[in-house]
């Protein structure tokens, strides 16, 4: 990964404003909404499935796909060993600190030896 | 940000002042925020963010994954429209949090929703859900305590990862697995019956496939609509025809939430 971004200030500053919008329309308006009348159970039951359906797709990009070309990389093995390593700490301690420090250090470690 | 003076009337140990009993329950919280924070900030600096901006994302869009996301499609040079569209996707998610958190909140003006809703978080709303659920005294204005506090850490270590950023060269690839880390970390937390399996491998095949053939991230997006459908349905399915498949059975893991909480009651 490299720094080669060439956007201004005023560009990051717009950016910055379209993702608060982004990020805040999803937390307002159900809890309007909601707080006034009941939640339709569909949409639960179909919202449920979201957040780990995003992030597992986010996971195999940041580890099977290349950035650049999109093509399928199923050689970064440092990446994939840490994951696994992250995946077992995560199931243990529950804590979202020790998962992290843990993912870093293992990735560090493993491409230095790997 | 909108910090409040604490109302001492509310406070249920007379002995100790709201805001220490609120910041006891969010010192867990805002010490893990702080490696994860440096490196959203080391990040968002070698995306070309200045200090100031940085801190301003912090405060505004408040979400560890959404800031990662920024500085990753900025380094490979995104076109905007892009990048929001992503962020939307990935902030969706936020629909049901505040969906769940709305039975403790009836009642409450627009101006205090605005208010709660802009410093919710996913980290932040899983403990304030746990204390609603279980603490009958949890009043809505220590949930917005927390939430200030996980924010003013939140924001700080950003900052100060940004300006770590300036002073040191890092090696980039090796800070971006703190985002992978965090994911994952979500990832198990959510793994609540068999079928969240399947449905992860599901989406993990389909993120890959339609990323592979769009060249670009909407694939996630598609993946991400597809695979969370296919589990609403298969869920549907199994309970109206199999109701005691084991697909949706609970699993059960070592210090699930219930062991939290009764630790947590117990001190």
């Amino acid at each position: 990964m490299n720094a080669v971004n060439n956007w201004n200030s005023t560009q990051h500053f717009w950016l910055i404003i379209l993702g608060f919008v982004v990020a805040f329309v999803p937390r307002f308006v159900p809890l309007m909404l909601f707080t006034k009348r009941a939640i339709p159970e569909w949409f639960n039951e179909w919202m449920k499935f979201v957040p780990v359906s995003l992030f597992t797709a986010l996971v195999v990009k940041d580890i099977f796909i290349d950035s650049s070309s999109y093509g399928l990389v199923l050689t970064n093995y440092p990446l994939m060993i840490a994951a696994v390593i992250v995946i077992y700490i995560a199931y243990r301690t529950r804590s979202m600190a020790v998962s992290v420090v843990v993912g870093l250090a293992g990735v560090f470690l493993l491409s230095m030896f790997l | 940000m909108n910090k409040r003076r604490p109302n001492p009337k509310q406070v249920p140990d007379p002995t100790e002042p709201m805001w220490r009993s609120t910041l006891r329950v969010a010192m867990p919280l805002n010490l893990s925020y702080i490696p994860i924070g440096l490196a959203c900030g080391i990040l968002l600096h070698a995306a070309g963010f200045n200090t100031f901006l940085t801190g301003l994302v912090s405060l505004l869009v408040f979400s560890g994954g959404g800031q990662f996301l920024i500085a990753t499609m900025l380094t490979i040079n995104s076109p905007l429209l892009s990048i929001v569209l992503m962020l939307f996707f990935l902030e969706l998610r936020y629909a049901l949090l505040s969906s769940s958190l709305s039975p403790y909140l009836k009642g409450q003006s627009n101006r205090f929703l605005f208010i709660f809703a802009v410093s919710l978080n996913d980290e932040n709303y899983a403990i304030n859900y746990l204390k609603f659920a279980t603490d009958k005294k949890w009043t809505v204005r220590e949930a917005l305590a927390v939430e200030h506090y996980s924010l003013l850490f939140w924001a700080t270590s950003n900052v100060i990862g940004s300006l770590i950023g300036s002073a040191l060269k890092i090696d980039l690839s090796v800070v971006h697995f703190a985002l992978t880390s965090l994911f994952l970390y979500m990832i198990v937390m959510q793994l609540k019956s068999h079928l969240t399996v399947l449905i992860c491998l599901v989406s993990a095949v389909l993120a890959a496939f339609f990323m592979i053939v769009t060249k670009s991230t909407l694939g996630l997006v598609i993946a991400t609509i597809v695979a969370s459908l296919i589990g609403f349905g298969l869920e549907e399915l199994l309970q109206k025809k199999m109701p005691n498949s084991h697909w949706l059975r609970r699993m059960h893991s070592p210090g699930s939430k219930k062991s939290v909480v009764e630790h947590s009651d117990a001190n």
